[in-house]
């Protein structure tokens, strides 16, 4: 309370105020020039009886703790003042003590007393402060004070108090473990509150004192998600986690077997969903108090937080069904029209829900297309996007996308051109219908000037040929054409592999002895990684002619190695051309032996190119070249056993497969720092305190759904469906009239209760008819169960 | 399962020095062993940045705002867009109660009430109160920088702010003792002027394939409330689009409200907006609209549909050697749906309203205005510089440092419809050719000088017939340097402009209606001047591909 006084004066008094203290203000930050004394002035305000001079004191000293500036020496000089009856006084004060008071515990315990005794002040704002300096102040000896104090607040009138009250209560823990048992008392009582902005801290402090004792709740469990709606944004943040968390321990999967007859599953239903063999579809069937959660989230979606989008996207997505999922997905792009540090952090969210229900992004695409604004992060993930929902598009969306990503190939960004290069890939091996159309689209790119762009295209290409090898021989001729033109050593490379997996082709197709004579010519030109694989080429030629020409040991080794043989070839098994290469093995072989000329390693060119490589290399300056070329010499050595080099140079490669880039977050939860940041970073476990969500209760375990509603029944309810709710509430109505004189009348009112009520009255002061039209509107505005509840609590009053 | 804290705030002006330091919970990594991590990091840097290395490991979230860096250092998994909405609200509340924009020597002028704010909107970590009209009754702005602001009357401070000392005090013992009734709206609110304003400002995001065809455009929308009437009034703002109520439906997509929205309401006529508004400025909606028709007509749409008021077609690969490129700007002064929207559309503050139940914000003094046309072309970083930057209007400048040639068109002279173009010539990056050949080059400049002037006046105008016949030995070389220059042509361009009195969506507002009946403490009569406010903004969002 202000002394009179004060009041009347003050309006003067400011005004001078402002002007002085405006003028020190900018003393104390631009003009150190009184620096002899500022420590003695400082204190001499702090000491000081005029309000005035305190508060100006103070905020000098606030300012020295904001700018890290030490200021411990005032402690016993501000910490006085906490009995300042001032308000303003109070709150600087306050947190001054909050900020010093773990470094001066002896002396911050003086000033528990006074606060304690604000605990009782007549203003709720004083009480409310109170309850919360004193749990803040870090002196671990006070705190069964502490947990007294919140016990008080927790019965306060106010809900503001309350509130500060249930904010405390971690703080309590965190000062003293001990404290927990009655810490749950208080939490409990407060998540039965009837204010939606008591409840929100109260969850907070649940989620953080006691996070695992799922069984408290279940008495809140419905009175918590209605309140849902009314509650603050951050309040919402905290309810969804416990509730997402209570549903996953108290609501079983229930699965329905749909079956043709619709009639069956009705009957189905009211045997409590016995599961019967009939064939059909399997649908998710959703508790009924899941169900009434899910629904309550619902409104969230349009919540101006993307926090609160973003949690309620968790819920659906780990709860509920597809339906809801679906309902979530453009709430979640909406959030790219929100400043570029929030869109970063929804684009991983979305990429992580978009692995999981890629087709419903559809409707999106246009989204995603990336602007010449967006940051490398930003596009590399709508890349991503683009890639996920590329097969589930209809045939002009897909031309859209590709030209989109053909568009930034050309980008100035390399990464950016890396990745709009890869995300062709990725759409060609989703869907191999487009494979052809990306592939053309590769090739293209293999005559720019962007060496980058050509070997990361080549990359792209050699694991699309890989895929699907038989489709591609001409491809691997058309590349092997650009072997004239292409100067990039990784792209002359990775070309010149791609012939000599294919170098086991007949003859008349097989191109590779030609290209490696072409490439033996400018053998010493070539960077050293051409050059390693100009020499895995020619031992592949080699090793294949070697094959051909000893018919007899192919033969005489019989099915083992001739099998191995063919799993040996470069391509793999089971495909039909590869059983055609193995035939033909078997029939150039034959032709051979008709003219036996076994012996022809001098004249045919294969043998020649091959000694000329190894000339070649042998006095290369690469060690690395060296050895490898020793190695294939010493493999092919032996004319007669080609098994052992044939397992080696011509073994299977496994398929490549190249997953989304956010795959390996994919179990990651949505809306947690860990999916942002990444396996690769944080590792597997995510960052410090990462739990996912605990597995759905197992059906029989999960505790009764009577639980529930057990508040309902028990403490009023025993005549519920006789008793019309509107005599109940005209009961509770004069009962609480009574009741309440103290207490404001609003207090207990839940939002729709207060907005209704200025439809009912229609006089400007309605502060007399307050309560009746208070129940009369519970009674039209809400549900019938919700206004038995409103009675419930009234009774209990 | 996630623990959602705010550890500490930390706060560094544009030099990157510390300005503020609130811890809130635990031992956070300090200010000074964070800064220089952040830093380290190349821009642009993300909003959330993990640092193993800092004891204990930290998850770093910044925001930049007016130059001022915002940083949260977080040691335990938590949601991050948790912490980032706050910092963003930090951002607001700042700005709402000691002045927009935000600057470093505000903040250091009243730590007080910086502090204030701090410790009332997050308590020990759990954030709890950040509504700047909740905050306004526990936080003491009256202490000086309160009256300072009311003294001189501040723009962009709120109104509300300042009711004289007395009265503050009385309010501030009187509406918190039973809660506020609506946590969004402060108590007690008297105003002398009853004003009502609704500003909707969409920004255009619409990138054109090559062709000109629209591959994507969407106009992002934000509804901006003030509010400055007394006591507890109850708003019905009717909005409208072309389509009627169906048109309505289809047109704004994935809204999002302010708390104080009537959900219901809108769910059953979409439009409708009811509620009972904070007191001062406040974001009431956001919305969008997909400027294009429904993804089934992709087929057979064709740009003309699309009609911006201001666009630009690139031809690239021009001149003798492909070495220049042309930027075309056309602005047209036909604003589509300018004509219905033309009564609504008011390019400053309405007039005086007339009545209640159908308000009529004056007849507007003009039509859609266009300003700050700005072309913006990314150029590859090959490209040495730009010469001849030929601006057939306004000015053009090449930024070496950020790779971007920047034209600026000035609207103001006439209706400034009309056409607008900008050639320019790059100069690609020295190879062995160029040198052989400097003579060639000279020559082909001095060729080039001669076609320009006249390309200048015929803006379509490609490819210059050759006159000498000299040059017919050259041709073959040209042609090898046009494809040398290719990938030096930027393959983008952009362009920024706000349009004032014209909105891309077609929306309206039809109608503001202040509920009497419903609505307490309005006081006898009061009628509130109403005023509403259109304006299209691009900030590079109009993009041209080529």
């Amino acid at each position: 309370m202000f002394p009179p006084g004060l009041i009347l004066t003050s309006a003067r008094e400011l005004t001078l105020e402002a002007a002085q203290s405006a003028g020190s203000a900018r003393t104390v930050n631009s003009r150190p020039s009184n620096r002899d004394s500022p420590f003695a002035q400082t204190k001499k305000l702090l000491d000081s009886r005029n309000d005035r001079e305190v508060l100006e004191g103070l905020r000098k000293v606030i300012s020295m703790m904001y700018r890290s500036k030490p200021c411990l020496p005032f402690f016993s000089a501000v910490v006085k003042n906490v009995a300042s009856p001032n308000i303003e006084i109070k709150k600087l004060v306050y947190i001054y003590l909050l900020h010093y008071a773990e470094s001066e515990p002896d002396l911050a315990l003086l000033s528990i007393n006074t606060i304690q005794k604000s605990l009782s002040d007549q203003n709720p704002q004083v009480r409310a402060m109170a309850v919360r300096v004193m749990s803040g102040i870090k002196v671990p000896v006070i705190s069964q004070i502490v947990s007294l104090g919140i016990k008080k607040g927790c019965a306060d009138m106010s809900p503001i108090v309350r509130k500060a009250a249930a904010l405390a209560i971690p703080k309590c823990y965190r000062l003293d473990p001990n404290t927990l048992p009655q810490l749950l008392d208080y939490i409990l009582t407060l998540l039965g509150d009837r204010q939606y902005y008591v409840v929100g801290p109260a969850v907070t402090a649940f989620l953080e004192v006691c996070p695992d004792r799922i069984d408290l709740v279940h008495k809140y469990y419905r009175g918590l998600v209605r309140k849902l709606v009314d509650m603050d944004e951050w309040g919402q943040l905290a309810t969804l986690r416990l509730l997402t968390i209570y549903a996953r321990k108290c609501f079983p999967v229930r699965t329905k077997k749909m079956s043709q007859n619709k009639s069956k599953g009705f009957y189905e239903d009211e045997d409590k969903e016995q599961e019967d063999d009939n064939s059909g579809e399997e649908v998710q069937v959703l508790d009924p108090d899941l169900e009434l959660f899910l629904k309550a989230c619902k409104p969230l979606l349009s919540s101006r937080n993307s926090a609160v989008i973003v949690s309620t996207a968790r819920c659906f997505l780990h709860l509920g069904t597809s339906e809801y999922i679906d309902a979530a997905i453009g709430p979640l792009v909406a959030l790219l029209r929100s400043p570029q540090d929030i869109q970063h952090v929804a684009m991983n969210n979305i990429v992580a829900v978009c692995l999981v229900r890629p087709e419903s992004f559809v409707g999106y695409a246009g989204h995603f297309l990336v602007w010449a604004t967006d940051p490398p992060d930003i596009s590399r993930l709508k890349f991503e996007i683009l890639t996920l929902i590329f097969p589930h598009c209809e045939p002009h969306m897909k031309e859209m996308i590709l030209s989109e990503l053909e568009h930034f190939t050309r980008a100035a960004d390399t990464a950016l051109v890396q990745e709009s290069v890869r995300a062709i890939g990725r759409c060609a091996q989703n869907e191999s219908s487009a494979s052809t159309r990306c592939l053309r689209l590769l090739l293209a790119q293999l005559s720019s000037q962007d060496g980058n762009l050509v070997a990361e295209s080549l990359t792209v290409i050699r694991h699309l040929i890989q895929q699907n090898p038989q489709a591609h021989v001409y491809t691997v001729i058309r590349l092997a054409k650009n072997l004239d033109t292409t100067t990039n050593a990784e792209a002359r490379a990775s070309i010149i592999w791609l012939v000599g997996e294919f170098s086991s082709l007949p003859e008349e197709e097989n191109i590779a002895p030609d290209v490696l004579r072409i490439l033996a010519k400018g053998f010493a030109d070539e960077s050293e990684a051409a050059k390693l694989q100009i020499v895995l080429l020619a031992a592949k030629v080699y090793l294949h002619y070697l094959i051909r020409i000893t018919p007899a040991q192919a033969e005489e080794a019989s099915d083992a190695p001739s099998t191995q043989e063919v799993e040996g070839a470069p391509l793999h098994v089971s495909s039909p051309i590869e059983e055609n290469g193995w035939q033909e093995t078997h029939q150039q072989p034959s032709s051979d032996q008709r003219g036996p000329e076994p012996e022809q390693d001098s004249t045919h060119p294969i043998p020649l190119l091959w000694n000329y490589i190894l000339h070649l290399t042998r006095y290369d300056t690469s060690y690395d070249l060296r050895d490898r070329t020793r190695l294939y010499r010493a493999l092919l050595s032996n004319p007669q056993s080609t098994q052992l080099a044939s397992l080696l140079l011509l073994a299977p490669k496994p398929i490549p497969h190249t997953p989304s880039p956010s795959e390996n977050r994919k179990g990651l939860l949505i809306g947690s720092s860990s999916l942002v940041i990444g396996v690769e970073a944080a590792g597997a476990d995510g960052v410090m305190g990462y739990e996912g969500l605990p597995e759905w209760v197992k059906e029989g375990k999960e505790p009764d759904a009577k639980l529930r509603d057990e508040a309902l029944t028990k403490d009023a309810y025993g005549d519920r469906k006789d008793v019309p709710a509107a005599r109940e509430l005209d009961k509770a109505v004069e009962k609480k009239g009574l009741g309440k004189i103290g207490a404001g009348a609003s207090k207990d009112k839940t939002l729709d209760d207060w907005l209704a009520e200025e439809q009912e009255s229609e006089e400007g002061s309605t502060e007399e008819t307050e309560s009746e039209s208070e129940e009369e509107s519970s009674e039209e505005e809400e549900s019938e169960s919700e206004g038995d509840e409103e009675v419930d609590r009234l009774v209990k009053q | 399962m996630l623990s959602n804290a705010v550890e500490a705030l930390y706060i560094f002006d544009q030099h990157n020095e510390s300005i503020l330091e609130h811890v809130y919970r635990s031992r956070p990594a300090s200010a000074r062993a964070i800064l220089p991590l952040y830093l380290a990091h190349p821009t642009p840097r993300p909003s959330l940045i993990y640092l193993p290395n800092v004891n204990p490991p930290t998850v770093l979230f910044s925001v930049l705002h007016n130059n001022l860096l915002f940083l949260s250092p977080v040691s335990t998994e938590t949601e991050p867009l948790f912490v980032l909405e706050f910092l963003h609200r930090v951002i607001d509340v700042l700005e709402e109660f000691i002045g927009d924009p935000l600057l470093a020597t505000k903040i250091e002028g009243s730590y007080d009430v910086v502090a204030q704010l701090l410790s009332e909107m997050c308590d020990a970590g759990s954030v709890c109160n950040t509504e700047p009209n909740a905050l306004r009754d526990d936080v003491d702005v009256s202490g000086f920088l309160g009256k300072l602001l009311g003294g001189v009357g501040l723009p962009g401070s709120s109104p509300a702010l300042l009711p004289s000392g007395g009265l503050k005090q009385q309010l501030s013992l009187n509406p918190t003792s039973n809660g506020p009734a609506i946590p969004w709206r402060r108590a007690n609110v008297r105003h002398t002027s009853n004003e009502l304003y609704v500003d909707i400002v969409e920004s255009l995001l619409v990138t054109l394939a090559p062709s000109g065809r629209p591959l994507a455009a969407f106009a992002n929308g934000s509804i901006a409330f003030t509010s400055k009437i007394s006591g507890v009034p109850d708003l019905l703002l009717t909005l409208s689009a072309s389509g009627g109520k169906l048109g309505m439906e289809k047109a704004i997509e994935l809204p999002v409200f302010h708390p104080c929205v009537r959900l219901a309401r809108w769910k059953e006529r979409p439009g409708e907006l009811s509620f009972v508004p904070p007191d001062g400025r406040f974001m009431l909606a956001g919305y969008e609209v997909n400027l294009m028709p429904s993804n089934l007509d992709l087929k057979t749409w064709s740009n003309t549909n699309l009609q911006l008021p201001v666009s630009i077609e690139v031809s690239k690969s021009l001149g003798l050697t492909g070495a220049d490129f042309e930027v075309r700007l056309i602005l047209s002064s036909i604003f589509p749906g300018a004509s219905t929207l033309a009564p609504a559309s008011r390019p400053n503050l309405g007039t005086r309203g007339s009545g209640r139940s159908t308000p009529i914000f004056g007849s507007s003094a003009s039509g859609p205005s266009l300003s700050d046309v700005v072309v913006t072309i990314p150029i590859p970083q090959a490209v040495r510089n730009i010469t001849d930057l030929r601006a057939s209007r306004g000015e053009a400048y090449f930024t070496p440092a950020d790779n971007v040639v920047e034209w600026r068109v000035p609207t103001k002279d006439a209706a400034s419809a009309g056409n607008a173009t900008l050639r320019c010539t790059i100069v690609g990056p020295l190879t062995d050719d160029d040198d052989d050949r400097s003579d060639g080059f000279a020559f082909d400049v001095a060729n080039g000088e001669y076609d320009d002037k006249e390309e200048t006046y015929q803006s379509s105008a490609l490819d210059a017939p050759k006159k000498s016949a000299a040059n017919e030995q050259n041709q073959s070389r040209d042609q090898r340097k046009v494809q040398q220059n290719a990938p030096l042509m930027p393959s983008s361009a952009s362009v920024s402009f706000n349009i004032k009195g014209w909105l891309a969506s077609g929306i309206k507002v039809d109608g503001l209606v202040l509920d009497t009946r419903k609505s307490r403490g309005l006081g006898e009569g009061v009628k509130p001047y109403k005023g509403v406010k259109y304006l299209t903004v691009s900030r590079k969002g109009v993009e041209t591909r080529c």
